[in-house]
């Protein structure tokens, strides 16, 4: 059954090229939409380029919002990355 | 190079660092699973283009799902133009993206890395060019 999934995560450092590459993977192999959210900024998380033009930087914060059948397992697996990712400053 | 089910990139300029460069860049940020091969410059080693070494890089990124090639400017659009009209020398669906060169590659190579078939990929690339940065 379709459903919604939403969670948010302060970004320890600054959401680099390869991290933003690293979600867009990870996104695109759920059948949900999954979307970023940073101030008044979206971005769909399958597209790198989206993601990297969201700029997000260290302190912001980050909504990670999923809608389909798979919706809470993509946001589970986005918030990882954000937290690993950019804690690593990679 | 080639990694069979997942489409590659082939990227064709005037200049060998810049393909390779950009190929570099892709490759680390899509996490290294996907076949990028540049071909750039002439086969003397001059700025250029070669239809031979485009062939040979299809060749090598091929991995049984198609390829995707994006070239930079002017003639480097022309050798591979020229090359898709006779394709009787390569081995797989081989497409031209009409797209920026860096962005195009790098979200062509993700999306391929997400298991994108060849029409995502090809969309992927071209959709870059709406892609802005600040």
């Amino acid at each position: 059954m379709p459903a919604s999934y939403e969670e948010a995560i302060t970004l320890a450092g600054d959401l680099h090229a390869r991290p933003a590459g690293a979600l867009a993977v990870a996104a695109a192999r759920f059948s949900s939409a999954v979307s970023l959210s940073v101030g008044t900024s979206h971005a769909d998380a399958k597209s790198v380029l989206g993601v990297m033009g969201l700029g997000a930087t260290c302190g912001q914060h980050v909504t990670v919002t999923a809608e389909g059948p798979d919706a809470q397992d993509a946001v589970a697996a986005i918030i990882a990355i954000l937290a690993e990712a950019t804690r690593v400053g990679a | 190079m080639s990694l069979d089910g997942r489409v590659g990139i082939v990227l064709v300029s005037h200049s060998a660092a810049l393909a390779e460069g950009a190929a570099e860049l892709a490759t680390q940020v899509s996490g290294g699973t996907v076949a990028v091969v540049a071909a750039g410059g002439t086969d003397d080693g001059r700025l250029g283009t070669s239809a031979a070494k485009v062939t040979r890089a299809v060749k090598l990124a091929n991995g049984g799902a198609g390829v995707l090639i994006v070239p930079d400017l002017g003639s480097a659009v022309l050798t591979v133009r020229a090359l898709l009209c006779e394709p009787g020398d390569l081995p797989t669906q081989v497409v031209i993206a009409d797209a920026p060169f860096v962005e195009g590659v790098v979200a062509a190579t993700v999306t391929a890395a997400g298991g994108g078939d060849i029409k995502a990929v090809l969309a992927a690339a071209e959709e870059a060019r709406h892609a802005r940065k600040l």
